[in-house]
Parts: structure tokens; C-alpha cells; sequence
């Protein structure tokens, strides 16, 4: 029944799903580039969100197109309500990336700190396991799955605060001031992007039960 | 501002629409009973006259000066024959008529204008008249003769428009719905009406046929007109002389014997059958084909 | 060395749906400009005796697509379909001027027979109408009146299963059409005309006459049926069309000499998610939107 609504409402979701595995990519790349300090990857990354762009863009005009043709309702509506979120999600994600790529750009060449690049590891890491893990639990409608994201957060937004403290700690020496500057912005983004993976998680939670809430309060 | 509560008195009594009702609903009763009890009193005696001599003598003897052998089997035969050639004509030409006018012609045009008119008019016109007309221009006109097939045709003549009539009422009854899903499909108008129309509309052909055709045979004007011999004792045939139930009724009530109209009393008997017969056939028609679909 | 190229990524399987390509998602329905024309449309009048119906009609039809008309009654919808299978032949004061063209060819030339366009072009009405005949008289009904007759079983029983209605009926093709469901009926409607494989399919307000499951059923049979055949459909309900079609056109009235003459005129036409997104014309917007008529 209303083949042509679940066949429209079947291909939002695969390329909301690809338009993931392309943040994932981008993600890679972004850490990548971070860690061994290349700047042609870091280009590469850059002129790559012109396709998460492009991918974000063909899904809100498909959403836009589903909703006036098909006035989806129930459980329907709220899955279009929560692809339209993800896909912003999403799209903020990969322009995440795209700032750590270009902090690498103006770095290029400066001592990096070693503990800092190991705490980067570790929070892309983190960072791409959330996003697994948001994406997923859209999929399976698992919202169990979906509110473990908080833990997870709590582990980027852990590092992110020793991060800046060891930026703090190594302002003294002049030559890695400008650089540690930088890298606190990377690692704002790094968490941002477990912030947004965290709101997906609440999409998911919105579709199952209706009921938006956020999964912690501002205070966190 | 406050709500009224809607008045809650159901008790009514208008006592004045009540009354008219009422008053209306025995004027019904009233019309049916006058209508059934004047029926009722001549089947009651014509029945308790002549149901004692409804026997084989009187359907398998010819008439006689004797009443006790006095049968009237040619009249029978002939209101039979005269019956099934009533069918052969009529519903042909009735049918093909009707057909004509509701699938094919166009109303704008003057003959078929006038033609309409006609067959309304024709419908109303006393048996007698056709009665004459036979005589002049069948009997007389062209030759044909007192016999049977004249007879025939002037009750054909007579009960055509009434067929044509019920015919196209038959067929105005077919939807549009119908015709245009046939169109629709690639038919051609010989195919829809062929195909779709005539077999929608064949209860109520067949219906209106044999209502016109068992009016018809207890019709006796026209045939005592162009000269249904008042006496004969042979089996009649289509092309010779011939009488009628009806006739030989009339005939027998004329004679001073009293027992003879006792005869023709049994003779009506008979005629009552043959008519509640064939509307017994046209009601078990309707059914069978209304219950079909 | 991580680069972008070689980032690879796990695929994602979700609930049996490949992934798909971005290429082809966004060429999911080649232009209309590149798609094959059915119905070459060119400056149509229609006029019911003196009286417009519609005035000026310029559009296209493409292959395999879906097409509705839509707007508010009276704006000649039903009269312009009605055009492309020449079901206003059937009335006697319309009169069709301008070009319709089917295939290249023109559906009003001197020599063209309205039977053979109607083979090839289907219509299914707004009320079911099936023949009060059985179901498997109905489906053939098309077939033997245009000869097909060879493999009739075969043709039938494909034609139900096309309409998806072969597995409800296969085991009482026998009985009566009548017997069916609204929505049943709507379908063996549907058959009838798929029995005679037509090119294109007619349907004026198919669904108007349905309950909602009736008409999701139809909907989807539609989605189905349109790779094989082109359809065209007029409803008054416009999510219908929006929710079913590939091109909208818009029609409205026009109302002239001082409200006396009120005749259609086609306002827009456009790919559906256009018509129902960002509509050129604001009498367009303001139809959709619920603002007017």
C-alpha cells in the first residue's frame, strides 16, 4: 500500500545513510591530515565537503518534494521531521571537518605537541564511533542504542577539557603558542561533531516515541 | 447569555395532520376495495355458472346445436394460433421499432418527430377502428380474405404500439453507464445495442410483449368486424376462415338457451386461463432474468 | 598514507536497500523534454453548441507517464480527456476544433475510425460500470467485440492479474460482475480495458466513488501499470494527482461577459513536484493551497 510514498520515504533514508559514510570520509581524512600534518589531504578534504554539500542539498529537496506530495502523517511524518534534522546534523558535521582541515593548513610547519595529537587520536576516534553509532541506532530504531551516545559524549567532552589544559600548560613556550591556540579550536570541533551525533541520537528517540527531549540538560 | 434546554415534550398531538392522514389512508382502502370487490363478484359468477361444464367436451368437441355436445375447440385452437403469430409479428417489428427510435434516430429531425406522435396516438385508439381498417385494406383492400392470418394482423396492428411503447421503455432503462463502457471499449453502435442493450432490456421487452399480446386475445370487435364465422366445426388454419374464444363466447350468450350460457361461461373460464397463463409466464420471465443480475 | 580515496568506509545495509548513486538518484526521471510525446495537443476548442467549454488548450503528453488534470468543476476537465478517445462523438452538439495529435497522427482526420482510436485508448469512468454480465464476460467483452478472440482465457486472466484483481476472482469468474466490491469493481473495470492492450489509459475521477483503501489500491495499481502504458487521469483531488503523478496541469475558468460565459482554459502544466513546490502561475498557488475554488 502507497508504494510510491515508502519507496520515496526508502530513499531519503539510504542517502541520508550515505550522506553519513561521506561525513565518515571526510572525518578520516580531516584526522588524517591532523596527524601527520599534510596539507594535501587537508586540501583534499576541503574541496570533498562540496559533495556532502551537494548530497545535503538533493535531500532537502527531495524532502521538501515528499512533503507536499505525499502529506505524510504518524510515524511517517516524524521519520521525514527526523531525516530533516539529521541531514542538518550531518551537513554541520562535515563542515566540522572542514575547519580542522584548514587549521592544519595554517599550522603547517609548527612543532606539534605530542600529548595533544595523542588526545586528538583518541577523540576522533570517539568522534567516529558516535557517529557509527548515531547512524546506526537511526537505522535499527534503537533508541537504547541512541541515548548511549551521552556516555560517549562524555568521554570527547572529558578530553577536550585536558586538552585545553595542556594548551594552557604549554603557553608559556612561545614558538607552540600560536599552534596550541589553533588546536584548541580543532579540538572544539571534535567535540562539536560528538554534540551533533548526540542530537541525531535524539532524532531517533523523537521518531520512536514522538516525544522530543533532549537526553541531558544544558548543565552537563 | 445562557443556553435554553430544547423543549423536551415529546407528547406531540397535532391533532389536525393526524385526522387528514387518516382520512387519506381509508380513501386508499376504499379505492382498492371497490376495485376487488367488483372483480371478485364477476369471477365468482362466472365461475360458479361454468365451472361444472369446464370438461374434456367443451375443449375437444366442436360447436353443436347440442349443448351437451357443444365444444369449442376451434375457437380455442384459433386464439392459440392467433396468439403465437401475434408474438412472430409483433415483437420483431416492436422491438426493431423501439430500437430504431431510441439508439438511432436522430430527435431533431421532423419524421421521427412525427412518428413518435403517431405511435402515442395509435395506442389510444378503440379496437373497433382497427376492426375497419382490417376490413378495408386487408380483408377487402388487398385481397386477403376472412381469414386467420387477417385476424392476426389487425390485433398486431392493434398491440404494436403498446409493444413499442414497453419496448423503449425497456431500453431507455439500460443505463448510459452501459453504452458509454461499451463505447469506450471499441464497440460500434450495432455491437452495443446488440451486445449490451438488447439482452439489459430483454425482461422488459418480454414483459410488455406478452401483457400487450394477452389483452390482445381477449380483444373481439375487431375480429367480429372483418367477419370471424359465427359456426364452425373444423380445425381452423392460418389461411382460412376462422373464430375466436371471444367470439364464440358472444355468440353463445346470443342463444335462448340458457345452457348455453352456462357454456359460454365455462368458455370465459378457459379464457381467463389462457390469459393468467401468459402473465404468469411474463412475471416468471422478469424474475427469472432480474435474478440473474 | 590515509587520503580520501582510499577512507574507506563500511557500507551500510539498511532494511534490504542498496545504497544508491547519487548520479542516478538525482536522473531518477529523465526531463519530460527528452521522453517520448503520446498526445500532441495544438490550440483545442471545445463547444457545446454555442456554448465554450474550453477555449485555447496547448499541452503535451508524455510516454509511460502519469498525467492528471486537476481544478475546480466545471473547468472542462472531463471534456478535454473525453477528447482524446473521441467520446465526444457520442454527443451530438460537441463540436472539437484544433489539432489533436496521437503519435504524430491526427486523432480528428477525415478517414480516422472512432473505433479503432478507441482500441488503443482506453477509459475507465468515475463510476464503476460493469456489464450486468459475469466477470469473465465482462473482461471479454472487449476481445470479441473487436475479434480477439484467440487465447481468450489467457487474455482474461492476464488482464485481471494486471489490474490485481486475478487472485480475489480467479475462482468465480462465473459469477456475477455485480457481486464485486466498489472497489473491486473499479478494477474489473480497469481489466476490461486492459484486455484489449491498449497504448494509453483514460481515467476520469477513478477514484472519486472509493472508500480510501479502495483508492490507495488503485493508486498503487497505477504506479504499476504506468510502465507499460500511459495514463492520463482527471480528479478533483488534488493530492491524489500529487501524490500519483508525473506531470500536473492546472485548468480553471475563465469567466467572461459579465459572468455570462464561463469557459476552461488550461493555466499551468509542469512536473508535479513543481506544481505542488513553486507553481509559476499565483492562480495555481492559490488552487493548491486551498485559497481559491
Amino acid at each position: 500500500m502507497r508504494v510510491t510514498l515508502q519507496e520515496a520515504l526508502d530513499q531519503l533514508e539510504a542517502a541520508i545513510h550515505e550522506e553519513g559514510e561521506l561525513v565518515l570520509r571526510a572525518l578520516r581524512g580531516a584526522l588524517g591530515a591532523l596527524e601527520h600534518q599534510d596539507v594535501e589531504l587537508a586540501d583534499e578534504v576541503i574541496a570533498f565537503d562540496d559533495e556532502v554539500d551537494d548530497t545535503y542539498l538533493a535531500i532537502e529537496e527531495e524532502i521538501q518534494s515528499l512533503l507536499a506530495r505525499q502529506t505524510p502523517v504518524a510515524v511517517d511524518l516524524r521519520t521525514v521531521l527526523a531525516i530533516l534534522h539529521v541531514n542538518l546534523h550531518l551537513e554541520r558535521m562535515a563542515d566540522y571537518c572542514v575547519t580542522v582541515a584548514k587549521l592544519t593548513k595554517l599550522v603547517e610547519g609548527a612543532p606539534a605537541d605530542q600529548t595533544l595529537m595523542e588526545a586528538f587520536d583518541e577523540m576522533g576516534s570517539r568522534a567516529e564511533e558516535m557517529i557509527r553509532v548515531a547512524l546506526d541506532s537511526f537505522a535499527e530504531r534503537n533508541v537504547e542504542r541512541a541515548e548511549s551516545l551521552v556516555e560517549l559524549d562524555e568521554l570527547i567532552d572529558r578530553a577536550n577539557r585536558r586538552a585545553v589544559e595542556q594548551v594552557i600548560a604549554i603557553s608559556g613556550d612561545e614558538e607552540r603558542r600560536e599552534w596550541g591556540l589553533r588546536m584548541i579550536i580543532v579540538s572544539r570541533c571534535l567535540e562539536r561533531i560528538g554534540d551533533h551525533a548526540v542530537d541525531i541520537g535524539e532524532q531517533t528517540a523523537f521518531l520512536v516515541t514522538g516525544e522530543f527531549r533532549e537526553f541531558t540538560d544544558a548543565s552537563h | 447569555m445562557s443556553a435554553t434546554s430544547p423543549n423536551v415534550d415529546l407528547q406531540g398531538g397535532r391533532t389536525r395532520g393526524v385526522w387528514r392522514g387518516r382520512i387519506f389512508y381509508a380513501s386508499l382502502l376504499l379505492s382498492l376495495a371497490v376495485g376487488f370487490i367488483t372483480l371478485g363478484t364477476l369471477v365468482v359468477q362466472v365461475v360458479t355458472k361454468g365451472i361444472a361444464l369446464v370438461d374434456l367436451v367443451l375443449l375437444t368437441n366442436p360447436p353443436s346445436a347440442n349443448p351437451e355436445a357443444a365444444g369449442a375447440r376451434p375457437a380455442i385452437l384459433a386464439t392459440l394460433y392467433l396468439g403465437i403469430l401475434l408474438i412472430a409479428f409483433t415483437v420483431p417489428i416492436g422491438v426493431g421499432t423501439a430500437i430504431y427510435l431510441e439508439e438511432y434516430a436522430n430527435r431533431n429531425r421532423w419524421y421521427n418527430r412525427l412518428l413518435e406522435l403517431n405511435i402515442q396516438n395509435l395506442a389510444a385508439v378503440p379496437s373497433i377502428v382497427y376492426g375497419i381498417l382490417g376490413l378495408a385494406f386487408l380483408v377487402r383492400g388487398i385481397g386477403l380474405g376472412r381469414i386467420l392470418l387477417a385476424g392476426a394482423l389487425i390485433l398486431t396492428l392493434l398491440v404494436l404500439p403498446t409493444v413499442i411503447i414497453a419496448a423503449r421503455e425497456a431500453i431507455r432503462a439500460v443505463p448510459g453507464s452501459i453504452r458509454d463502457g461499451a463505447y469506450a471499449l471499441g464497440a460500434t453502435k450495432w455491437q452495443v445495442t446488440w451486445r449490451q442493450v438488447l439482452p439489459s432490456a430483454i425482461p422488459g421487452i418480454a414483459t410488455g410483449s406478452i401483457l400487450a399480446v394477452s389483452r390482445a386475445i381477449g380483444e373481439t370487435a375487431p375480429l367480429i368486424l372483418i367477419g370471424a364465422l359465427t359456426y364452425i366445426s373444423f380445425n381452423p388454419t392460418i389461411g382460412g376462415p376462422f373464430t375466436a374464444l371471444p367470439v364464440q363466447i358472444y355468440n353463445w350468450t346470443k342463444l335462448p338457451n340458457p345452457e348455453f350460457k352456462d357454456l359460454a361461461a365455462a368458455a370465459i373460464i378457459v379464457l381467463l386461463a389462457m390469459v393468467l397463463l401468459l402473465n404468469a409466464a411474463a412475471i416468471w420471465l422478469r424474475n427469472h432474468y432480474q435474478k440473474k443480475w | 598514507m590515509v587520503t580520501m580515496a582510499n577512507a574507506e568506509t563500511e557500507l551500510v545495509r539498511m532494511r534490504g536497500v542498496d545504497q544508491l548513486d547519487l548520479a542516478e538518484r538525482e536522473g531518477r526521471m529523465p526531463p519530460p523534454e527528452s521522453r517520448d510525446v503520446v498526445f500532441d495537443v495544438t490550440d483545442l476548442n471545445v463547444r457545446y453548441g454555442s456554448l465554450p467549454a474550453l477555449k485555447d488548450v496547448s499541452i503535451r503528453v508524455y510516454k509511460n507517464f502519469v498525467t492528471a488534470f486537476i481544478g475546480p468543476s466545471g473547468c472542462g476537465k472531463s471534456t478535454f480527456i473525453r477528447c482524446f478517445n473521441r467520446m465526444n462523438d457520442l454527443i451530438p452538439i460537441a463540436v472539437v476544433e484544433g489539432s489533436v495529435r496521437y503519435h504524430g497522427e491526427d486523432l480528428y482526420g477525415p478517414r480516422v475510425d472512432p473505433v479503432e482510436v478507441r482500441k488503443r485508448i482506453g477509459m475507465v469512468f468515475q463510476k464503476p460500470n460493469p456489464f450486468p454480465k459475469s466477470i469473465y464476460d465482462n473482461v471479454a467483452f472487449g476481445p470479441r467485440v473487436l475479434g480477439m478472440t484467440d487465447g481468450l482465457d489467457e487474455r482474461v486472466e492476464k488482464a485481471l492479474g494486471q489490474a490485481a484483481l486475478w487472485d480475489e476472482v480467479k475462482d468465480r469468474l462465473k459469477d456475477s460482475a455485480l457481486s464485486l466490491s466498489g472497489g473491486q469493481q473499479q478494477r474489473l473495470c480497469i481489466a476490461r480495458c486492459l484486455a484489449v492492450e491498449p497504448d494509453v489509459l483514460l481515467m476520469d475521477e477513478p477514484a472519486s466513488a472509493l472508500d480510501p483503501i479502495a483508492t490507495t489500491r488503485i493508486e498503487d495499481l497505477m504506479h504499476d501499470l504506468k510502465q507499460n502504458y500511459t495514463i492520463v487521469i482527471v480528479t478533483h483531488n488534488m493530492q491524489q494527482a500529487a501524490r500519483i503523478a508525473d506531470m500536473t496541469a492546472f485548468f480553471s475558468v475563465e469567466i467572461s461577459d459579465e459572468g455570462k460565459n464561463r469557459t476552461g482554459i488550461l493555466v499551468e502544466y509542469d512536473t508535479t513536484p513543481k506544481i505542488f513546490t513553486q507553481p509559476s502561475d499565483k492562480r495555481t498557488e492559490d488552487y493548491v493551497t486551498g485559497r481559491f475554488g
